[in-house]
Parts: C-alpha cells; sequence; structure tokens
C-alpha cells in the first residue's frame, strides 16, 4: 500500500512539473500575464464578471492565470504571492473583503506590480490601487425612492424590512445606509424598519426572514441587499399569499440591488418594483483598461478610484433601460443562443 | 436525603439539552414573547430539520471517532445533479430524489474506501472531499443556480395533514430509524463499541473497517437527503450551498451531547434539541430585533455556555458515580 501510493505521488509530481513547464513554454514573447485572482463564483453577478473579464482578456491576447480562492482570504493571499513569484505583469482582485484587500495590494505595491481592484473596494486609500467600484448608496437609495414612490400611491403607513448582507462587505454596508437613506426621507410613510441578517446565504435568509414575517406580519416593504435572494423571498411569502404582482391588493412592494437575470424576470412578471443595477460590462471594462494602461506605461503603483455609477431601473423606465441591466443581456443572449 | 438530592441533581445533568432549550426559550420568551408562538417553534423545527438530518448522518461518523468534513459538499453535487435531472430530463420529483441519494451514498463510499481502506486519517480524507465535491459540483452547474420546479419546491411548504410541515415530517421519520438502527440493530451497538475503544471492539470480534464504512456511507446518505429537504425550502442550489454546514452539522452534534471522541452520544433527544438549539438562537435574535453586529457575540456566548455546562455536567456525572469508599475507624 504505501508502495503504490508513493508511486502515486511521484507520478502526480512529475505531472505537475511538466504541466507548469508546458505553461512556461506556452507564453509567446512580449505576451502581458495578468493574474485574475477571485474571491468564489457564488452568485450569477461574480460569473458574468468573471467571464466578462477573462473573455476580453483572453480577446486581447493577455494571458490570464486565474486563481479561485473559494471565499478564503487568506489563500486568496497565498495564490497573489504566488502569482507575484510567477513575476505576472499585473494582478486583478475581486477581495474577500476590504481589510484583506488591502493586506494584498501592500504585497503588490512592494513587488512593484499594478495592481486593479473589482468592485469590493479595500477599506481605505492607505495604499495605491487601481480600484472599480459602483457606488452601492446612490444605486440602493435610487432603487428604494422609486420603491417609496410606488408605496405613497397605496395611501397607508408601511413596515419596511431590509435584508442585510454580510457585515464584513463594505458593499453591504452601503446598500443598508442608501436604504435608510431614502427611508429616512420619508418619515411620514415608513414606521421604523426591521433588519435581518443574511450573511449571504440562502438558507439563513429564509429561517430568519421566516421568522421576522412571523413577529411582523404586517411588513408591507422589503428590500433585499442582493438581487440572489428572491427566491428565498418568493419562498416565505407565497404559502403567506403574499407573492402577488404590483396591482394586487396583497402585493409587497419589492426591491434590491444588483441587476440579475431573476431579478429581471421578476420585474418583467411585475412582483418586483425596482432594482438598483451595477454597470458590470462598464466596471469589467473600465478595470481591464486602466491596468493595460499602466502596464504598458510602465507604472508599478498606480493609483485611480474608477466609480460606477449605476442606475435603478423601475417599473417606469423599464421599457428604456433594460437592455442596460447586465442580467437583461445575459438573459436575452442565453434565449439566442438557445434558439440558434 | 443527600442520596435524593444526587438523584435529583443526576436527573438535571443528565437532561441539560432539554433544560438549556427551554432556559433558551423562557429568555427570549421574556425578551420578544412573539417568539414563543406556536408557529414561531415550528418554523424553528423546519428550519432544523434539514441540518438536522445532516447532523444524524454526522453522529454516526462520530460515534465511531472519525470526523467527516464532506457533507457540505456533498449536499452541494447532490442536490444540483438532481436540480439538473429535474431541469434537463423532465425526471420526477421521486427519482430526483432517488438519484440524489444515491450520489450521496457514492459520496460516503468514496470517504469510507479513503479511511477504511487507503488507512487516510478521516479529517484528511474527507477534506479533499469537501475541496474536490464542490469542484464537481460547480463542474455540473458552471457556478449557476439550479431551480427546482414549483410542484418539488411546494413540498417545502407544504404540510402533511395540514398539522405538520414536510420538513419535520422527514425529520421525525429520520431520526426514529436512526435511533432504532443504534439501539435496536447489531450496527448499532457495534458503531458505539468502536468509538468507545476501538482495540476492544477488534478484540471482541467485530469488523471495525466494516463498522466504520457503513457509518460514512450512512452520513452520506443522510447529507444527501438533508440537501434535498433544504432545496425544496429555498427554491434554488446556488454555488454557495452547503458550504459551512458542516461546523453546523458537527456543532449540533456536539451541543447535543455527543462526543468528537467518539461513542458517547445519542440522537435523541441529544442532536435533534442541538439542531434546533442552533436555529432557535438565530430565530430568537431576529424576534427580538437585536442590533445585527451583537448576533454573533450572542450566538457564540450562547453556544459556549452550553458546551460550558455540557462539559460541567459530565465532570460532576463522573464524580456523582464514583463509589464512595468509608474508611471504617
Amino acid at each position: 500500500m504505501r508502495k503504490a501510493r508513493t508511486g502515486f505521488l511521484t507520478v502526480a509530481l512529475a505531472l505537475t512539473l511538466l504541466i507548469g513547464g508546458c505553461n512556461r513554454q506556452d507564453e509567446e514573447p512580449g505576451q502581458i500575464t495578468i493574474c485574475f485572482a477571485f474571491q468564489d463564483l457564488e452568485t450569477e453577478y461574480w460569473v458574468a464578471a468573471h467571464k466578462a473579464i477573462t473573455e476580453t482578456l483572453r480577446a486581447r491576447n493577455i494571458k490570464v492565470l486565474e486563481r479561485n480562492a473559494h471565499q478564503d482570504a487568506n489563500r486568496q493571499f497565498e495564490q497573489i504571492r504566488d502569482a507575484i513569484a510567477q513575476d505576472v505583469d499585473g494582478i486583478i482582485m475581486i477581495p474577500q473583503d476590504g481589510e484583506s484587500a488591502l493586506t494584498i495590494i501592500g504585497e503588490a505595491n512592494q513587488a512593484g506590480i499594478p495592481i486593479g481592484v473589482f468592485n469590493r473596494p479595500p477599506a481605505d486609500k492607505s495604499k495605491p490601487a487601481l480600484v472599480v467600484v459602483a457606488d452601492n448608496e446612490k444605486i440602493a437609495e435610487e432603487a428604494v425612492a422609486y420603491m417609496a414612490k410606488a408605496a405613497s400611491e397605496l395611501n397607508r403607513k408601511m413596515t419596511p424590512l431590509i435584508l442585510v448582507g454580510d457585515l464584513g462587505d463594505q458593499n453591504s454596508i452601503e446598500r443598508r445606509d442608501g436604504f435608510y437613506r431614502a427611508v429616512n426621507a420619508h418619515p411620514e410613510l415608513f414606521k421604523k424598519p426591521i433588519e435581518v441578517p443574511t450573511k449571504w446565504d440562502a438558507a439563513t435568509t429564509l429561517a430568519n426572514l421566516e421568522a421576522a414575517l412571523q413577529v411582523t406580519p404586517e411588513v408591507d416593504f422589503i428590500f433585499t441587499s442582493s438581487d440572489f435572494l428572491y427566491p428565498q423571498i418568493k419562498a416565505v411569502l407565497e404559502p403567506l399569499g403574499r407573492w402577488k404582482p404590483k396591482g394586487d391588493p396583497d402585493h409587497v412592494v419589492l426591491g434590491g440591488v444588483d441587476g440579475d437575470s431573476t431579478a429581471y424576470r421578476l420585474m418583467k412578471e411585475g412582483y418586483v418594483d425596482a432594482t438598483g443595477v451595477q454597470d458590470l460590462f462598464f466596471e469589467a471594462n473600465a478595470i481591464m483598461d486602466a491596468l493595460v494602461e499602466a502596464i504598458k506605461s510602465g507604472q508599478r503603483t498606480p493609483e485611480k478610484w474608477i466609480q460606477d455609477p449605476g442606475f435603478a431601473l423601475t417599473q417606469e423606465n423599464m421599457p428604456q433601460r433594460a437592455m442596460d441591466m447586465w442580467g437583461c443581456r445575459i438573459l436575452h443572449e442565453e434565449q439566442s443562443n438557445e434558439a440558434r | 436525603m443527600n442520596e435524593r438530592r444526587n438523584k435529583l441533581v443526576s436527573i438535571l445533568l443528565n437532561n441539560m439539552p432539554m433544560l438549556l432549550f427551554v432556559l433558551l426559550l423562557i429568555a427570549f420568551g421574556a425578551i420578544a414573547p412573539e417568539s414563543l408562538q406556536y408557529q414561531n417553534i415550528e418554523n424553528a423545527f423546519k428550519q432544523a430539520s434539514y441540518i438536522g438530518i445532516v447532523a444524524i448522518g454526522m453522529t454516526f461518523v462520530l460515534l465511531t471517532g472519525g470526523i467527516d468534513l464532506s457533507v457540505g459538499s456533498n449536499m452541494y453535487v447532490s442536490a444540483v445533479i438532481a436540480g439538473l435531472a429535474m431541469q434537463r430530463y423532465s425526471v420526477g420529483a421521486g427519482p430526483a430524489l432517488l438519484l440524489c441519494l444515491v450520489v450521496g451514498a457514492v459520496f460516503g463510499t468514496i470517504n469510507a474506501i479513503a479511511v477504511t481502506k487507503l488507512r487516510i486519517l478521516p479529517f484528511v480524507a474527507t477534506l479533499a472531499m469537501m475541496v474536490s465535491g464542490r469542484g464537481v459540483g460547480l463542474m455540473f452547474s458552471k457556478s449557476r443556480a439550479v431551480a427546482f420546479p414549483d410542484p418539488v419546491t411546494g413540498l417545502g411548504s407544504a404540510e402533511l395533514f395540514s398539522l405538520l410541515p414536510y420538513p419535520i415530517v422527514i425529520f421525525a421519520l429520520v431520526v426514529g430509524g436512526a435511533a432504532l438502527l443504534l439501539h435496536r440493530t447489531q450496527l448499532g451497538r457495534q458503531i458505539y463499541a468502536l468509538g468507545y475503544d476501538k482495540e476492544v471492539a477488534r478484540k471482541a470480534g467485530i469488523n471495525a473497517d466494516r463498522v466504520q464504512a457503513a457509518a460514512y456511507i450512512l452520513c452520506g446518505l443522510f447529507a444527501a437527503l438533508g440537501g434535498f429537504v433544504s432545496v425544496v425550502q429555498l427554491g434554488n442550489v446556488n454555488a454557495g450551498f452547503g458550504k459551512g454546514d458542516e461546523f453546523d452539522a458537527i456543532a449540533a452534534a456536539v451541543l447535543g451531547g455527543v462526543s468528537l471522541f467518539g461513542g458517547v452520544g445519542r440522537v435523541f433527544p441529544g442532536v435533534v434539541l442541538g439542531a434546533v438549539f442552533i436555529q432557535a438562537i438565530s430565530i430568537g435574535l431576529v424576534s427580538a430585533q437585536v442590533d445585527l453586529y451583537l448576533h454573533p457575540l450572542i450566538t457564540a456566548a450562547v453556544i459556549f455556555s452550553a458546551v460550558l455546562a455540557d462539559s460541567l455536567r459530565n465532570t460532576y456525572l463522573k464524580k456523582l458515580s464514583r463509589r464512595n469508599i468509608r474508611l471504617e475507624v
């Protein structure tokens, strides 16, 4: 048994070395190599971002080293150190959280390798990096402001509920701030909001939302910090007879942030009133352009914060702006692929 | 008098999980009386059902002195394959559940072979399965959410005889089956014996490998069933599904009095209360509208107190059961 194990390990080691060697030979002279380190591919947003970044980079004849940290900040740190040791020309990172982003930026700065941070900003601006981030607070505020407008037509005081994301995620905190800004602007319309933690986890969301609605059944205004939680909202509201489209007396005013295909479908069906949309394609292109430009001009620690203004897709502006929503575009692409 | 007091203390300590559960209910009832409504308690059991089923599977492995870190990935892979079979090949709910269980059993069998035949440490073998299993699942799903059809997800909120939600019914059946298996069958007794003292069990003629393998296969099977029960409630399987559930399952088992060193623990009421206990803390905090930043602190403090109380209980019970030898002068 021991011999078999030793043999297996030897073959595995030899194959690893062989594959590693082949990879180096594959590199064309003068070709740019970029390490794309992402925290995971948990939601449709991250999957779409991953696809947009990797496909565009390869289309530009840039070699991409992909590294998935599986939501482990330490693993991501090690993966990026490994990429630095391989002498990559640049790094694009989707960090696990703002604090770990800062540590990793410091490591890249020290090695003199330009680094770009996609969508999840570092905790502060103390270390230079290229950062593209959506204005989460503004996007959430715009979406909730439209929801408030829709609610005001119902002529009653609303009981709002917010599904809060992970408290360690800066985006989640900004979305919560945007929600409160819009709600606090209408004290005559809203009672005290109920906060429900989700930890960005579907099972936690289902359990906590069910408990919250049990204690406060009068909730009639729900804002989710991410669109990927709509199936769980439906799972809770449907048995209560409150999963109803706009116009129905039992309709719960509903909205979120992200702009995925589920949100688009639910808006078309009238269940969702508004959703804050991050411009995924703008963000992906902006970070790639900035990084490639920095590499070509020889900048080692470039610094630039690029803001994606985003927008709120509402029942009102849907006919004009639906195709600006990445989820809608992806859905249309898939449908046309299936038709082919 | 002293003997009666000792007996009373012994009864109380032996029912520590139940006592802690009641104390928790009283505490949350005082802060938020609404959390004690029947519907809320039913919700706690319903939401705990899936993790409870997984924890029962984990109990089999823990009782043998092993551990299975791959249950979360097992839940994901088996649910994704069942979901895709329903989506792409219009497979019915029954065959999909069967497929899900088969995948779970295969997962458990691989763990069993790694532990009993290749002699890899359970922690390492199941850790490898945790990572590779998630990868296999993502390969099938392409990281996209896999939706279960409406008639299947409807079961998550449907009730048997308009009385009990199906997830609770399935949980109760699993608890009953597991308790019977552990306490009324040869395999069950062998699992306890193996965990209590492996060498003695071997000398007594127990085929340790066969018993250990059975525990891992059962664990895989229950993880897949738990995953299915969870998905019928959630509506879809996203890429993060099952992540971290292995730790909740271990926590539920340990809170319920199952020893991490093997040989000690009961499915009922121990593991059942352990699973509901964790869920009840979360529901209680939401019902009482406690500041979100305090949730992890309070949860950790309550779980720590429960485990500490359990540890003190064991020490005290050992002391009580010691024979008193009085020296006659």
